[in-house]
């Protein structure tokens, strides 16, 4: 469980909150003292987002939410006060009394008006935040204490020490006021704005009818602006999604996605920077399975991977993984089906090297920057491994793989890369079902792959975090019964890929050549030559991770990867 | 326009011989007459009856929320002798504006005020009683008054509210006014707050027997020896929230002997604050008062200027006659000690008029017309406050009230 925190919007858009800010403290009864309306000069949050733990969660759903979080916060936010005050304390006292009692001063409560301009720094926030969330309430956000630890209130008057504490007494018992009262109103009257469009509706006719149609930059405004019109480029649509906040407008694409689950409709929309994890783990399954699957079904996965690289090249990794994950939502039913295209199967199912070579050279031109020594160090181990697979397959394969990998050794870090990345959320190249066809296209490809620089997943850190496989592989029966279906739809979905772990993944780059092999030669041959094959890419699989856990390349993740290694072969031989 | 139980509180007063000029409160009342009377807000009506000379009760209606009202006793020892129908009201009783200050007199003696009753000396000592209860807010005032000696006036004044911290608060005051000068007590139970004000008056002591008016006609306008130059100062301390108040102030007025044009010149100065105020007063003829005030504050540098009017309209069926007289014989100056009353407020010396025009206009762009008289039996102020920098307030608050009094 995790959850993202985008703090960068909310430091870009303080112009409203400044506005709010100021209502919320102009609206309530101004002490007597106040002669002015307060203004929010400046207002800074910070680079500093504040530090949020997770205590509880009650409720969870796609449209709703209700936690308990401790917040602390020691950053550098400030904000600046700007007003006017009495300086007269006999004013402000006679101000609030009845006048027939009072002693009425001929001058003595004569006024005196000093602006003033209050910086509150160094804000220590520390206490427990229920947060809630209801897509059609908004969001409610209550201090469940005061979370105010320490304030720094430097006015024009600090060089009275009476005035200085005065202010930061007074200062700080506002804040309180504000923090326990205001703000929960605040975000929500924020909140509804968002996300409730009918509110965003009245607001936005009550904001034209007040001021004439201006530019807005605001990226709140923009989705909200969206939301009711209904209308809008695609351009503008990216240019709000930078800031990847809860905006109406992700919150419609959730939506949607959702819906999408319950129709056969083709088309899913993607969200970017979004990680599925549930189907993530799913997808796993589907990967252990896809090595037994069928031919057919791979050559699509190998149009998908292809794609997946092209998408990788331009993309970063985590993009790629949300619009895979985007096609697995789409059809819950057909999620086996979607991850047979995984890297696994792709080797092993391709029934000729060229689909490989095609692949590699997509490889090359992504890993240009990719350190040379990292990759020969893998290669040189992982094409050991190819030899001893190809022994075993075909003579012809074997030659091919060879002649593949020898040269660059690299053929491994390509299948390795083609796993961790997914294809763009439509299936832009489809790969006919017939191998002549993939093959005029791995052919063409040919030439370029040779001189290719290996890649490693170990460079690259956001994919390394997800342990999860393992899980995955244990429902491997129902993975089979579910692969027929698979074959009616492959091409419609892109391919699931998710993050891996590092061990895994070092499991794959040695399987893969192995099992491609062995099933280039199971497609040609026998049942039992592919259950053959099967045992031994596991074996293989096994003592490629036990000298690479003890090799220095992986020692950071040895340990798991010793205890990966150990689990990994069932879930292929299964 | 007073209402009318300060009417009759001001008949009190000046039947018990007790001097409200004569104190550093009312320093600057004849620019506060002219400069900062009170507009009405809304629609309030009022009915009041002074049912017996001890006795009187008002009735006040208005339009504040959905309707609010008060309604207010007052009793007092001493029988106060005034005309309390609105038809007879004269209405320079009843509207303030410059302010002609008289002669100061000699406290009397406390023999004066003692008298036998069943051969015991009894001392009469004036008081007067009021409440004044608020609806719906419930908020209950309270006035109690009371001459202890002839140079000395109590007065207890306090409000009970539930909004009020502590559900009220009380304040206490002892005046002792001897003529030459005046000092004041003030006691408040809100915060304990404690002040002081006094007042010195220059020149003529009429506690001095020797001593004599002079009323033999100044050489020049600004003859001293027609006016009075007064000199005074207040101090306010809270020990509970250990703030205070400081002012002093200045003031230089005509008296009766003078004979030009009346005129009161003010200078009050809040030291802590830096607040300077200036005014100048003049009745420019016998229905016209004009007047000026200049505010300044030396740390702030924040200044206003507020200039206001105040024309009377009379109709008076001897009109033709006084047009007639000499103008020596007009402006004749009266010998001293021959009003019956000290203060100013019940010292009729014209016509009745049948209306009065207040205006007033600052530099800051707020202006106030008021116009108060007499319409059949009743009593009409109407008034309106303007705010000419602000384009969506210009018009900030219009008022009418209507009094009937039998």
């Amino acid at each position: 469980m995790a959850f993202n925190f985008n703090w960068s919007p909310l430091i870009a858009d303080t112009e409203r909150v400044r506005a709010m800010l100021t209502t919320a403290l102009n609206k309530s009864p101004k002490p007597p003292i106040i002669v002015d309306d307060i203004l929010v000069n400046e207002l800074n949050l910070g680079p500093t987002p504040p530090d949020l733990e997770i205590l509880e969660i009650g409720d969870l759903a796609e449209d709703r939410f209700r936690g308990i979080f401790k917040m602390s916060y020691t950053g550098d936010a400030y904000l600046t006060l700007k007003t006017r005050v009495q300086a007269n304390p006999l004013n402000t006292y006679l101000s609030t009394k009845p006048s027939f009692a009072s002693p009425q001063p001929l001058a003595a409560s004569s006024g005196l008006t000093i602006p003033l301009q209050i910086t509150l720094s160094d804000i220590r926030l520390s206490g427990f935040v229920i947060l809630v969330f209801s897509k059609q309430k908004g969001v409610t956000l209550v201090f469940r204490n005061d979370p105010i630890e320490s304030l720094k209130v430097s006015s024009t008057f600090d060089a009275i020490p009476f005035v200085r504490e005065y202010l930061q007494r007074t200062i700080e018992n506002q804040l309180r006021v504000l923090f326990m009262e205001d703000l929960p109103a605040i975000i929500h009257k924020l909140s509804l704005r968002m996300f409730n469009p009918e509110y965003q509706a009245l607001e936005d006719i009550r904001s034209q009818a007040a001021e004439a149609v201006q530019p807005r930059v605001d990226p709140f405004v923009d989705s909200s602006a969206e939301a009711v019109g209904g209308e809008r480029t695609p351009a503008d649509g990216d240019v709000t999604e930078t800031y990847a906040s809860f905006s109406q407008k992700n919150l419609l694409r959730l939506a949607a996605l959702s819906e999408s689950q319950r129709t056969l409709s083709l088309f899913t929309p993607g969200i970017r920077d979004t990680v599925y994890r549930a189907w993530a783990t799913t997808a796993d399954r589907g990967q252990g399975m896809s090595g037994y699957s069928t031919p057919n079904p791979r050559i699509a996965t190998l149009s998908r991977l292809n794609s997946s690289f092209d998408r990788s090249a331009t993309l970063s990794s985590t993009a790629s993984i949300t619009s895979g994950t985007g096609s697995h939502i789409t059809r819950p039913s057909l999620v086996s089906n979607a991850s047979a295209p995984t890297t696994y199967a792709l080797g092993s199912g391709r029934p000729r090297p060229h689909a490989q070579r095609k692949r590699k050279h997509r490889v090359v031109n992504l890993r240009k920057t990719a350190v040379e020594n990292d990759a020969s160090d893998a290669v040189s181990q992982s094409s050991g491994y190819d030899d001893s697979a190809s022994a075993s397959g075909s003579r012809r394969s074997k030659e091919t793989s060879k002649s593949i990998t020898d040269p660059s050794n690299h053929l491994p870090s390509a299948l390795r890369e083609g796993e961790v990345c997914t294809p763009p959320r439509s299936p832009k190249k489809i790969v006919g079902f017939t191998t002549d066809k993939a093959d005029g296209l791995a052919s063409s490809s040919t030439p370029s792959r040779r001189p290719i620089t290996p890649l490693h997943k170990v460079i690259q850190p956001p994919e390394d975090d997800d342990p999860t496989p393992r899980a995955s592989m244990v429902l491997p029966a129902k993975e089979n019964e579910k692969r027929p279906q698979r074959q009616h739809l492959p091409r419609m979905q892109t391919l699931p890929s998710r993050p891996k772990g590092e061990l895994y993944r070092s499991h794959s780059e040695v399987k893969l050549p192995d099992l491609s092999n062995a099933f280039n030669e199971g497609s040609t041959g026998g049942i039992l030559e592919q259950a053959w094959m099967m045992k031994m890419a596991s074996e293989i699989a096994r003592r490629v991770a036990e000298e690479k856990s003890g090799g220095e390349r992986w020692r950071r993740t040895s340990e798991g990867g010793a205890s990966a290694g150990g689990d990994a072969p069932p879930a292929y031989a299964s | 326009m007073l209402e009318f139980m300060d009417y009759v509180q001001s008949a009190f007063y000046a039947g018990s011989r007790w001097n409200t000029d004569n104190s550093y409160a009312s320093l600057t009342a004849a620019t506060t007459n002219l400069l900062d009377f009170r507009t009405p807000h809304g629609v309030r009506l009022h009915v009041s009856s002074l049912s017996s000379p001890n006795f009187a009760t008002s009735y006040t209606l208005g339009n504040k929320g959905v309707v609010d009202g008060s309604f207010s006793f007052l009793f007092s020892n001493l029988g106060v002798k005034v005309a309390s129908r609105s038809s007879a009201v004269y209405l320079g009783h009843l509207v303030r504006g410059y302010r002609h200050l008289q002669e100061l007199r000699k406290p009397e003696d406390a023999s004066a005020w003692e008298t036998v009753v069943d051969e015991k000396v009894v001392q009469k000592r004036d008081a007067l009683l009021y409440g004044r209860m608020y609806l719906p807010g419930s908020t209950l005032e309270a006035l109690y008054l009371r001459r202890l000696s002839p140079s000395r006036l109590l007065s207890i004044r306090a409000v009970s509210g539930a909004q009020l911290p502590h559900g009220g608060t009380l304040l206490a005051q002892l005046q002792n006014d001897q003529g030459k000068y005046t000092t004041e007590y003030l006691c408040s139970t809100d915060s304990a707050l404690l002040g002081f004000r006094g007042l010195y008056n220059f020149g003529y002591d009429p506690r001095d027997e020797n001593s004599q008016l002079d009323s033999s006609a100044p050489a020049h306008p600004w003859d001293h020896k027609s006016g009075r130059l007064s000199v005074g100062a207040e101090a306010y301390f809270s020990p509970m929230n250990k703030s205070g108040g400081l002012s002093t102030g200045l003031r230089f007025t005509t008296l009766p002997v003078h004979t030009g044009i009346p005129y009161t010149m003010t200078l009050t100065l809040n030291p802590l604050m830096g607040n300077l105020s200036s005014s100048y007063a003049v009745k420019a003829g016998s229905d016209l008062s004009l007047c000026t005030r200049f505010d300044f504050n030396v740390y702030s540098y924040e200044s206003d200027v507020t200039i206001g009017l105040e024309l009377w309209r009379r109709e008076s069926s001897t009109a033709w006659a006084r047009k007639m007289l000499r103008s020596a014989w007009r402006n004749a100056p009266r010998p001293a000690g021959e009003s019956t009353f000290v203060s100013s407020d019940f010292v009729m010396k014209q016509q009745d008029a049948t209306g009065v025009i207040k205006a007033r206009m600052s530099a800051a762009g707020k202006a106030s017309l008021l116009w108060e008289g007499r319409v059949k039996e009743l009593l009409v102020s109407v008034g309106a406050g303007f705010d000419m920098k602000s384009a969506t307030r210009a018009l900030g608050s219009v008022g009418l009230e209507v009094s009937y009094s039998s």
